[in-house]
């Protein structure tokens, strides 16, 4: 099976954390294995605690308060990430730039959506993800990568994904009648800098980014999956 | 050896798909690569960048021929290819080469292998300018009159109360119908054309800030700058003197070139005072643009204006240290106290 991994990962060109050619240095790689280490660790907690507070209500209303702080901690803590791991900067940037934005800008700053299911439908999604993608990457860098973790990364996002994004855009939904109510991070005209701001249209318009955005992504994750886990399949038939 | 007999006995290749070559007159047989004093004929072949097909032999091209040309026919029987898409290069990650370059300039023996990239669509960069610069002429002058639909519907047709919006209006209106003149009879393109997509990023771009900063300046709440109008003389005085310099700038740059021709030189003050910027800066066209942009964005005390100046500041910058680091590699006496954009800072 370390074979199988080994040259599985030589054929998978952009999620491979040891790049063969120009390696990350001894230093570098260290705090590559405890930056991933530790976020694996914290998506865990924010699981555990998810888990731990649907047994003690005995329902999934409101868990999200169970999990608020280390949610936040650690889905910040992603923008030191980019750059950094083997995916494209501007996958990254774009992808954790938008996990902060619903994180801060709509859960955190519209108190009113907090209690909905769509909350919790994101917030699971993100945590599956996450301890896979984690670990993925801290096993990479040890170069002893499981199949199962690869298979899991490259497989439950097929489900995870549209999981995770009908999540986001239900609490966006929600969060507009109360955006408009209160003209939440909105500026009127007139004022002295003739600039003007309506968050409403803003959410609105961010929404149907989606609509461009979300298939490109989960078509590249489609075509990577094809590139990482074809090869294997193949191997398999030789033997 | 006559040329079949060399195309003979050269290595087992795949057979070139069949191609029209430009008559080429045979003078003197004369055996290539024996006599010294023999004329020596090139072949030249033409392999895919990327895929490596054979895609054109040009057997017996003689010297000193005009070797892209021949190349360019060559690839030319493919009639999408037109030659402002064809890319032919030495390496084939390797720079384009020009047409003025000569097969026996050019480090390689007898036997010569381009390489062909295809660019991709192409449009003319004067098409490009001139819909991109008449876009925001037109786009700001819907809003300055106040079309239905903008703003609400009692304020259709009515203009500002406020002189000031007159005054921008005319800045904005003037500093794009100089862009289309200066398209028209001033500039001089070393190349001819650009990607077709960038039509569409560039109007997007221009269009699409033109229609912003036009919608808040034009606004019937529109609040005029905090200082009245002693920040608007000001303004004005620098928006005016900036768009003199950059006129002047570009009419210097075209100056250093004979029409119809590519050459290159370094350019240098002239008697002109508002070229005398070029002592420290390779770029002043650009740090004039700047300017008139900062005086217009303190003309109208608007956002929008200052991130659109910001952006163009930033794109500027980009082109202005890529223009310096090129002229720098192409000119060893190129004058050290220059900078690219802004004098000893950027």
């Amino acid at each position: 099976m370390a074979a199988h991994a080994a040259t599985g990962a030589k054929t998978a060109t952009n999620d491979v954390s040891h790049k063969r050619r120009k390696g990350p240095g001894a230093l570098a790689t260290v705090y590559l294995v405890i930056y991933n280490v530790v976020m694996t660790a914290g998506w865990l907690v924010i699981a555990v605690g998810l888990v731990r507070s649907y047994l003690a209500k005995g329902s999934y209303h409101g868990l999200y308060y169970s999990i608020e702080k280390p949610l936040k901690f650690f889905q910040t803590g992603a923008v030191l990430e980019v750059g950094i791991v083997p995916s494209s900067v501007v996958l990254t940037g774009f992808q954790v730039m938008s996990r902060v934005f619903l994180t801060w800008a709509v859960t955190h700053s519209v108190r009113e959506v907090q209690n909905e299911d769509s909350v919790l439908l994101f917030v699971v999604a993100w945590t599956i993800t996450e301890i896979i993608r984690y670990s993925f990457y801290t096993f990479s860098l040890l170069n002893h990568l499981p199949y199962l973790i690869k298979w899991a990364r490259y497989t439950l996002f097929i489900v995870l994904y549209p999981m995770g994004v009908t999540g986001e855009l239900l609490t966006i939904y929600s969060a507009l009648p109360y955006v408009q109510k209160t003209g939440l991070y909105s500026i009127t005209l007139p004022n002295k800098y003739n600039f003007s701001f309506d968050y409403h249209t803003f959410l609105i318009l961010t929404m149907i980014s989606y609509i461009p955005l979300f298939p490109q992504l989960y078509f590249h994750m489609m075509r990577q999956r094809k590139k990482v886990l074809g090869h294997l399949e193949e191997h398999s038939k030789n033997e | 050896m006559d040329a079949l007999a060399l195309e003979a006995a050269l290595p087992k290749r795949a057979a070139p798909p069949p191609v029209i070559l430009p008559p080429v007159p045979v003078k003197r047989p004369k055996p290539a690569k024996k006599a010294k004093k023999a004329v020596v004929f090139f072949e030249v072949e033409i392999l895919d960048a990327k895929t490596k097909d054979k895609l054109c032999f040009l057997d017996k091209v003689r010297p000193p021929p005009r070797v892209l040309t021949s190349c360019r026919l060559c690839l030319s029987t493919d009639p999408q290819w037109y030659p402002a898409r064809q890319s032919i290069r030495l390496d084939p990650k390797g720079k384009s080469l020009k047409d003025e370059d000569v097969l026996q300039q050019l480090p390689v023996g007898t036997t010569a292998t381009f390489y062909f990239r295809d660019l991709g669509a192409q449009i003319s960069w004067v098409t490009v300018f001139l819909t991109e610069y008449t876009g925001p002429l037109i786009i700001y002058l819907l809003f300055y009159f106040r079309v239905p639909f903008i703003y609400a519907p009692k304020y259709d047709f009515t203009t500002s109360k406020h002189w000031v919006v007159h005054l921008a209006c005319m800045c904005h209106s003037f500093h794009y119908v100089k862009r289309l003149l200066e398209t028209l009879f001033v500039h001089r393109f070393s190349h001819g054309t650009m990607p077709l997509r960038n039509i569409f990023k560039n109007c997007t771009y221009y269009w699409g800030f033109a229609a912003w900063m036009a919608y808040y300046i034009n606004h019937p709440l529109y609040t005029p700058p905090m200082y009245g109008e002693q920040q608007v003389t000001i303004a004005l005085m620098i928006f005016l003197f900036c768009q003199i310099g950059n006129f002047s700038i570009h009419i210097a740059l075209r100056n250093l070139r004979p029409p119809g021709s590519k050459t290159r030189k370094i350019p240098y003050p002239t008697k002109n005072p508002f070229t005398w910027v070029f002592l420290l800066v390779s770029c002043p066209n650009y740090t004039y643009e700047l300017g008139s942009w900062l005086g217009f964005t303190m003309m109208t005390q608007c956002l929008p204006v200052a991130f659109f100046t910001f952006v163009g500041f930033v794109q500027m910058t980009v082109w202005a240290k890529g223009k310096h680091r090129s002229y720098l590699k192409e000119f060893r006496d190129y004058p050290t106290l220059r900078s690219p954009i802004l004098p000893f800072i950027l």
